[in-house]
């Protein structure tokens, strides 16, 4: 995260269908089609003999798809007047991410080492493993950055539970299902002591996402989230961007106080 | 038994997460003075459901519902209205301070029937 801010490089939100291309200087596999199991089922993580991971997101904070708003590396708007294009915010919601913008991010709780929480996790530098645990139809996703985070996705066919019945958490409870090669997770029950994006969007015990991870190629990952939080925004938006498979380990890292 | 209490934890454990969504989502507690000078503690629980913000007002046997509430986000605004059991009007307006913080505050005026005072609602 830190490394990423000190860049203070501006980069232009926007996701329009180019962003899905790779990048031939980054690409170490090029074009190459994305592994898969004996019984043709994509892999989302290495294959045998293999070593890497997902990293490099292609944005900085969310915004609904089709729109675009110049930002910096920590999701700050280069002209504040673009707030109201990000999402389709409730006023109160509006207010609050202009006051997190101007405020310079000063109450974000990422500062205090709390964990990124869902979908921010999967902007957030320090890699990713998404490992297939098929004996018992449960995906994992492993965070590097943040706190080291992770979260279970249940595959086995269990219903969601009822959002007033769970305790909010940072990632939600999420269930599953394959629609051909995408993985479809839907996700209920957060708490609202993170922020779910950098720049600051709120979001409320209401949030409901629905994430679809794509594998097009052995080096990109293709993330798509809809936001469905009728407390904050005034309809459901959807916003997408791309990671990129780094070949090696995750590198060891810990957060510190005021060092997100 | 245990149920009860497992479902207390919960909703407390709730409760307490609750501290960066809506601004005024939560527990607020705060003081009056009575007559005599003592102080009156004033308990407010607030819930928005995306178009409406519901309450109560001293939660317990003697709770007050919130007949209305309103945050006007420009200058983050308060105005909450109910009545006391024996028909007084209570009105609260103030403004939000600290606003991204956990334990923010709300001061304002707390008026309730004839009578007005200062009051400082901290969120719990």
């Amino acid at each position: 995260m830190l490394a990423c801010a000190g860049l203070g490089v501006a980069i232009v939100a926007s996701f329009g269908a180019s962003r899905w291309a790779p990048s031939a200087a980054a690409a170490a596999h090029g074009d190459a089609p994305p592994p898969r199991f004996s019984d043709g089922m994509v892999r989302f993580d290495r294959a045998p003999d293999e070593k890497g991971f997902w990293s490099l997101p292609s944005a900085n904070s969310l915004i609904e798809e089709g729109k675009s708003a110049k930002m910096d590396a920590q999701g700050r708007l280069a002209n504040l007047a673009d707030a109201s294009h990000v999402a389709p915010f409730q006023p109160w919601a509006l207010a609050l991410y202009e006051y997190r913008q101007k405020n310079n991010f000063a109450d974000d709780p990422m500062h205090a080492c709390v964990g990124p929480g869902s979908p921010r996790a999967m902007m957030t530098p320090g890699g990713i493993r998404i490992i297939q645990d098929r004996n018992l139809n449960r995906v994992y996703i492993l965070y590097g950055g943040g706190n080291h985070g992770w979260r279970v996705v249940f595959l086995d066919g269990r219903k969601p539970p009822d959002p007033e019945e769970v305790v909010g958490t940072f990632y939600g409870n999420a269930v599953g299902h394959w629609e051909k090669d995408t993985l479809v997770v839907e996700s209920i029950g957060f708490n609202t002591r993170f922020w779910f994006s950098n720049g600051g969007l709120p979001h409320t015990e209401g949030l409901h996402l629905t994430e679809r991870f794509s594998r097009p190629s052995h080096d990109v990952l293709r993330y798509e989230v809809t936001v469905d939080d009728p407390r904050a925004y005034t309809r459901p938006w959807k916003s997408a961007w791309t990671l990129r498979w780094v070949p090696g380990d995750v590198p060891e890292y810990y957060c510190e106080t005021g060092r997100p | 038994m245990r149920v009860l209490l497992m479902s207390l934890m919960l909703l407390v454990a709730a409760v307490v997460h609750a501290q960066e969504g809506f601004p005024l989502d939560g527990t607020w507690r705060g003081q009056r003075q009575d007559g005599t000078g003592t102080p009156v503690t004033i308990v407010m629980v607030l819930s928005w459901d995306g178009k409406n913000i519901s309450g109560i007002i001293d939660p317990g046997p003697d709770s007050i519902q919130i007949a209305k509430a309103e945050l006007v986000p420009d200058g983050w605004r308060v105005k909450i209205e109910a009545h006391t059991k024996t028909g007084e009007a209570i009105s609260f307006t103030g403004a939000i301070d600290k606003l991204g913080a956990y334990d923010r505050t709300i001061t304002g005026t707390w008026t309730e029937g004839a009578r007005s005072y200062s009051v400082r609602m901290t969120r719990e």
